[in-house]
């Protein structure tokens, strides 16, 4: 369900249920279940067999949500986090920039709360394969969970293992190489031995640090590794408000002007919050 | 068992290619069998010589049009020393070389007698400032004369992150302006898949148009709405795509969104020639595939919606939104932020929208070299700025 559309709610169907841009949470559907928060109950068996898309009103009538498809953005908005993880800018960026595409094959290390693989898998899907690895063994086995749960096991294999003891276990076999991990230029090796021979292979690395670019960049150096750049992405946000803006004659004649919120602003605030129980 | 990488990437004859040379330009050329591709003072050689190469490759053009693989050592070993600028003064009499014997060594460079080293050796060796550098200032001086002198060039894949880095900073009217990190952001909110089905707009001569089709596969489309007869998306032939590729892409003229198509009448006449019957199938198939298109629109619940247009963003919205399905996104781009205004005021105070967000990219590229690690010197100020949305389900 990450990696293409469905229209109509089934049961089994993963799906986020959606209160306000800062509150959505997963479900999976199943007969007689139930999710509950501050806005009202939602019984499962309302869900299904509406379009995804559709308003869910709770089982009491005062609150309601949205029901969502789940996509790899919404799923970087709600994964439980066990370790930091990549936003959509970093996450589009890189995919960019790796030129991954339907059909290509993908090494990422460490796979973390599996934010990016999501976003990697549905890019790659149906013919690519995604090769993950995560040194945490309680992490892999939660992400390995995910993907089974999010019907992505065809195309993303997880092994708990950890790459820079023992490489990636790989030849020449992966486009691009992705490294989240505290000393990537110790990847940078098995990095090598892992992408494909026969044609260009990408290799990314993600840092918080300085220190660790300017490591990975020389080892990468060493390597042989070409064309090596460097940038920072980020995406700001644009808050609009309409506000309004009287002549200063209205204050120069001596009338009283009120500065008072439009009505857009109004029922913008109004839609926002469902109705929450007393 | 492995997935077997797919076909390998060998620059392919007739094929576009990026060629970026030294001085950082770049120009998009056609690898055509039996040409010359020329690059101006860096020298010309025969296309043929790149045909079956891989990319990434530094060559050195020779003298006979051949080419050469150059490896270029990235890093030197530049460190900090003793040595600083306070004695060294701006003066033209440093270099030793007169005008007139350096453009001898130009000439001779350009006929192949002499290499673009020997040429910075030269100079080096004739400029009493330059042994007072700093090793830092001797690297970035040999570095600048190499980007004047050598001879060399590496051919580049026409991916979409490359053609729009090429038009972004050489033509970026042409794409409306977007830089490759909005560009990315547009194809990750509007979560194109290989299956997708996705409704767009593209007065970007077909930047978004390529990008959307690089990322759909067998079973997907990208159905292109355009001004006037014929689409203009000019790019779509630097992308190599293949045919297959090219198959997935329709397009619509706007003046035929609302187009009942007639049936296909037309008789070939009683005593047909070749001419007649050719040029009656291919109307059929143009006809055929517009009927097509029309029905793949109608039919309505369409994966995502992606507009980058010169026309009021909000009427386009409120055209096209209906054919959009439920829990879909919308991804807006504009290269400025006013007309995305209004229709986020629209999207914001219509019950039928979720999750209106109003975003604009920063990227910010380094140098990372040892001791000598900061941001470039300059940036771009701006690359546009992204209006999405999601759609709910439509009543029934």
């Amino acid at each position: 369900m990450f990696h293409e559309y469905k229209d109509v709610v089934g049961c089994g169907d993963q799906a986020v249920v959606y209160f306000t841009p800062e509150c959505m949470y997963p479900i999976t559907i199943a007969a007689g279940d139930e999710f509950n928060n501050k806005y009202g109950n939602f019984r499962h068996d309302s869900m299904v067999g509406l379009k995804y898309g559709s308003k869910i009103v709770s089982h009491d009538g005062r609150g309601f949500a949205f029901l969502l498809h789940p996509t790899p953005a919404l799923w970087t908005q709600i994964v439980p986090h066990r370790t930091q993880i990549l936003y959509l800018p970093d996450i589009s960026f890189i995919s960019l920039y790796l030129d991954l595409k339907p059909g290509k094959v993908v090494i990422e290390s460490g796979t973390g709360s599996g934010s990016f693989s999501h976003s990697i898998a549905r890019t790659i899907a149906p013919s690519g394969h995604l090769y993950t690895f995560e040194y945490h063994e309680h992490r892999a086995a939660t992400a390995q969970r995910e993907f089974r749960e999010h019907s992505l096991e065809s195309m993303v294999t997880i092994e708990h293992r950890d790459v820079v003891a023992s490489g990636f276990g790989k030849t020449g076999i992966a486009d691009a190489v992705f490294l989240d991990l505290p000393a990537p230029w110790d990847a940078v090796s098995a990095a090598k031995e892992a992408l494909r021979k026969d044609a260009m292979g990408r290799i990314c690395t993600f840092s918080p640090c300085i220190e660790q670019v300017q490591r990975t960049v020389l080892a990468l150096d060493e390597h042989g590794f070409s064309d090596i750049r460097m940038f920072e992405c980020l995406a700001k946000g644009h808050e609009i408000r309409e506000v309004p803006l009287p002549d200063i004659d209205e204050a120069i004649g001596g009338h009283k002007v009120n500065f008072r919120v439009s009505k857009y602003e109004k029922k913008r605030k109004r839609d926002a919050e469902p109705t929450t129980t007393a | 068992m492995d997935a077997v990488p797919a076909n390998p990437a060998a620059i392919a004859a007739g094929s576009s290619v990026i060629i970026r040379m030294p001085s950082s330009n770049a120009k998009i050329v056609c690898v055509k069998p039996g040409t010359t591709i020329s690059l101006g003072k860096f020298g010309s050689f025969r296309a043929d010589e790149l045909i079956g190469t891989a990319f990434g490759h530094t060559y050195e053009i020779e003298k006979d049009g051949s080419i050469r693989p150059h490896r270029q050592p990235a890093f030197d070993s530049a460190d900090i020393t003793e040595a600083n600028n306070r004695e060294i003064v701006d003066d033209p009499n440093a270099q030793k070389l007169t005008f007139e014997e350096i453009e001898a060594l130009k000439t001779r460079s350009l006929a192949g007698d002499v290499t673009a080293q020997e040429i910075i050796t030269s100079l080096t060796e004739n400029n009493e400032a330059f042994a007072k550098k700093t090793e830092f200032s001797k690297s970035k001086y040999i570095r600048r004369k190499e980007r004047k002198f050598m001879k060399s060039f590496v051919p580049l894949e026409t991916t979409v992150y490359n053609v729009c880095d090429h038009f972004f900073q050489f033509n970026p009217a042409k794409i409306r302006c977007i830089r490759t990190d909005t560009l990315s952001q547009v194809l990750g909110l509007a979560n194109v898949y290989a299956k997708a089905r996705v409704l767009a707009v593209d007065d970007g001569q077909g930047m978004l148009i390529s990008a959307l089709l690089s990322r759909i596969a067998d079973g997907g489309a990208v159905l292109g709405i355009h001004d006037g007869d014929v689409h203009n998306y000019d790019l779509l032939r630097h992308m190599n795509f293949s045919a297959d590729c090219k198959e997935r892409l329709r397009t619509l003229p706007w003046s035929k969104l609302h187009y009942q198509m007639e049936p296909f009448t037309e008789v070939l006449p009683e005593d047909p020639v070749e001419q007649d019957v050719v040029g009656r199938e291919r109307r059929l198939r143009g006809h055929t595939r517009m009927s097509g298109t029309i029905d793949m629109l109608n039919h309505g619940g369409l994966d995502a919606l992606v507009v980058s247009t010169n026309y009021n963003p909000t009427t386009v919205l409120k055209r096209l939104v209906p054919y959009l399905g439920g829990s879909r996104m919308l991804v807006v781009y504009d290269q400025y932020k006013e007309p995305l205004v209004e229709a986020y005021a629209w999207l914001r105070g219509s019950p039928d929208f979720l999750n209106v967000q109003l975003s604009e990219g920063w990227l910010r590229e380094y140098q990372v070299l040892p001791g000598r690690t900061h941001p470039q010197m300059s940036t771009s100020g701006g690359g546009g700025f992204i209006l999405s949305a999601i759609r709910l389900a439509p009543a029934a």
